[in-house]
């Protein structure tokens, strides 16, 4: 009777055993599959450098949109250990503002002025986009969250879930299936052309904010009062109101913050697709949640990293595999389930502890 | 300065303080003693609002030494302190070092003290409040940029209180400061408690070294599974036979 027991860990141990092999030879197949393809396929095609150069700068670009997203969700999670599944609907609506933001401005042909009021109307868009994204986030948190915060830990994310198809179904009713198309200004239709390189305008300006909102960012988090404060309820909630820290205006001002970039991101990204719609916040908000895991979540560098790097393959990974550029979608998500199979804690992603495992 | 009024807390259904009532007078020192599990912790929690007090009241009077109505049991002028959230009562000066010093361990030890003063705007006083600390625990000045997770644990409490002191508290809740800590350390410690005290600080002081926290305290009250059992002047409580065979280990 004793001996059961023994027995049946043994065989667990065995079972664990077995399985850790199985998911090596499995990981070793899909490396070996990649560089076959790569070797036989992509690089076979004979594309030129300037070919592979325009793709990662094309990746780089969507990269950083990821990014700002990437952020909303490694910064939320970062503190209250939940994954915001609306967090690509909060963009979606930054997007959505942006467009009529744009339509008034254009109405009233301030993108046809000087460049200089071009450039302020542009900003201004992109402030009234944050904005109201930041009004949805805050929105989110005390409507959809906060109520649950004593829940066991699936409560909230069926909200958040819940949240993500109210919101786009929301946009669906009051503007309609159609997609509303961002029109660009003159001043930023163009492009750089560097050899065979083309770089248009708004992939460099998309780039160029992304990387100043994300340092701009990090200097919040890591020089203000404000940003120590974000830390330390990160940390431990119950020691950082001790000190006289408002754990929940901590809460507040972190989802703020992260809509604040998914907005800027949702306007940017409706420049680069010229469309905007209720679901165009799905997809990519699914690809930020990816890359914030790649680079592991919670880890605010991790998610600048994870996207850029999620980027790159997007825009590499089609024609290097030699597959259609439609199935990029699929690469993203295979990375993620390999992620979660091969290295849950993401690149730069350290053992989560017991509290936020 | 600090009344509790037959405090009641639960954790969930577990009735961990079953009518707590004492009180703190300024400028003393006031330990709470007692075994493992006897409700020390969540009462200074339940003060500190982390924990919600069910049933009881308890009352913090800020007024200046001296004053003829303060020294009286004077509800009237005490503010209450129950229900009302934790970031609240730090602000009024009740400020806690908690059991297991809970560290921000990523965060380093100068911001670990910055954050005992987060509520402060009085720059000049932050300034000399850091100053007091370095001159109570030197070696935090030498370990300023370090994380507060790679200090050793004697370095962690001393950090833990000097991050509570940072508040500039009008009374200072400690919470087993000589936890895991070398005898000649947990000496250092309670000397360093006295020098707090002796520079106008008011303290309650939870332990389960009751021979040292009795050593320094004025008063003390022994808890027992959610009740205050015995209390009184605390060289009385060091001659009590029933606290020598119980907390002493004579």
């Amino acid at each position: 009777m004793t001996s059961r027991p023994v027995t049946a860990r043994a065989a667990g141990t065995d079972g664990r055993a077995a399985l850790k092999h199985f998911t090596r030879a499995f990981g070793a197949a899909i490396v070996v599959l990649v560089v076959w393809r790569v070797t036989t396929v992509g690089l076979a095609e004979g594309y030129p450098a300037s070919f592979w150069i325009s793709q990662a700068l094309n990746g780089l670009v969507l990269g950083g949109v990821y990014a700002l997203v990437a952020l909303g969700y490694t910064l939320v999670y970062g503190i209250l250990f939940m994954i915001n599944f609306a967090h690509g609907e909060v963009m979606m609506i930054g997007g959505i503002t942006g467009y009529f933001a744009l339509q008034f401005a254009l109405a009233r042909g301030w993108m046809e002025g000087p460049w200089a009021i071009v450039v302020i109307a542009l900003l201004t868009i992109m402030v009234i986009g944050m904005a109201a994204s930041v009004l949805i986030g805050v929105a989110l948190e005390r409507l959809a969250y906060r109520p649950l915060r004593q829940a066991p830990r699936l409560v909230p994310l069926i909200s958040a879930i819940g949240a993500s198809l109210f919101l786009q179904y929301s946009v669906l009713l009051i503007f309609g299936v159609s997609p509303h198309s961002y029109r660009k200004p003159a001043l930023i239709s163009g492009g750089l052309r560097l050899g065979d390189v083309f770089i248009p305008y708004t992939g460099a300006i998309i780039f160029i904010t992304s990387i100043l909102l994300m340092l701009a960012l990090y200097f919040i988090i890591q020089r203000t009062k404000l940003g120590r404060a974000m830390r330390a309820v990160a940390e431990d909630r119950a020691t950082a109101s001790l000190m006289g820290v408002d754990v929940n205006a901590v809460i507040v001002v972190t989802f703020m913050l992260g809509s604040a970039l998914a907005g800027a991101a949702g306007v940017m990204l409706g420049f680069h697709n010229t469309v905007v719609k209720f679901n165009s916040g799905f997809i990519p908000g699914l690809k930020a949640f990816t890359a914030a895991v790649l680079g592991g979540i919670g880890n605010i560098p991790g998610a600048m990293f994870g996207a850029l790097i999620l980027g790159l393959i997007e825009a590499v990974g089609p024609s290097a595999l030699g597959i259609p550029t439609e199935y990029k979608d699929v690469i993203a998500f295979s990375l993620l389930v390999l992620i979660l199979i091969f290295r849950p804690t993401g690149l730069f992603g350290e053992v989560l502890s017991e509290k936020k495992a | 300065m600090l009344i509790l009024d037959s405090v009641h807390t639960y954790y969930g259904h577990i009735h961990a303080l079953k009518g707590i009532s004492l009180r703190v007078n300024e400028g003393e020192v006031v330990t709470l003693i007692g075994s493992n599990g006897a409700g020390k912790t969540t009462t200074l929690n339940t003060i500190s609002g982390v924990l919600p007090a069910r049933a009881g009241a308890i009352y913090f009077q800020d007024s200046p030494q001296g004053g003829g109505s303060s020294s009286l049991p004077g509800r009237e002028n005490g503010i209450r302190l129950d229900r009302m959230p934790a970031h609240e009562v730090a602000r009024l000066g009740v400020s806690q070092s908690p059991e297991g010093r809970k560290i921000f361990a990523r965060l380093s030890v100068q911001e670990n003290l910055a954050l005992g003063a987060f509520a402060r705007t009085d720059s000049d006083g932050v300034r000399d409040d850091l100053e007091r600390v370095f001159e109570l625990f030197p070696r935090l000045k030498e370990r300023l940029s370090q994380p507060g997770g790679t200090l050793s644990g004697g370095e962690q409490q001393m950090l833990a209180i000097g991050r509570a002191l940072m508040s500039s508290p009008r009374i200072l809740l400690l919470d087993e400061p000589s936890m895991g800590l070398a005898p000649l350390l947990v000496q250092q410690i309670f000397q360093i408690i006295r020098e707090i005290n002796a520079q106008g600080t008011t303290i309650l002081l939870v332990e389960q070294n009751a021979q040292a926290a009795l050593q320094v305290a004025d008063r003390g009250y022994v808890l027992e599974t959610g009740n205050i059992v015995l209390s009184g002047a605390a060289d009385s409580l060091l001659a009590n036979p029933q606290v020598a065979e119980a907390y002493l280990g004579i």
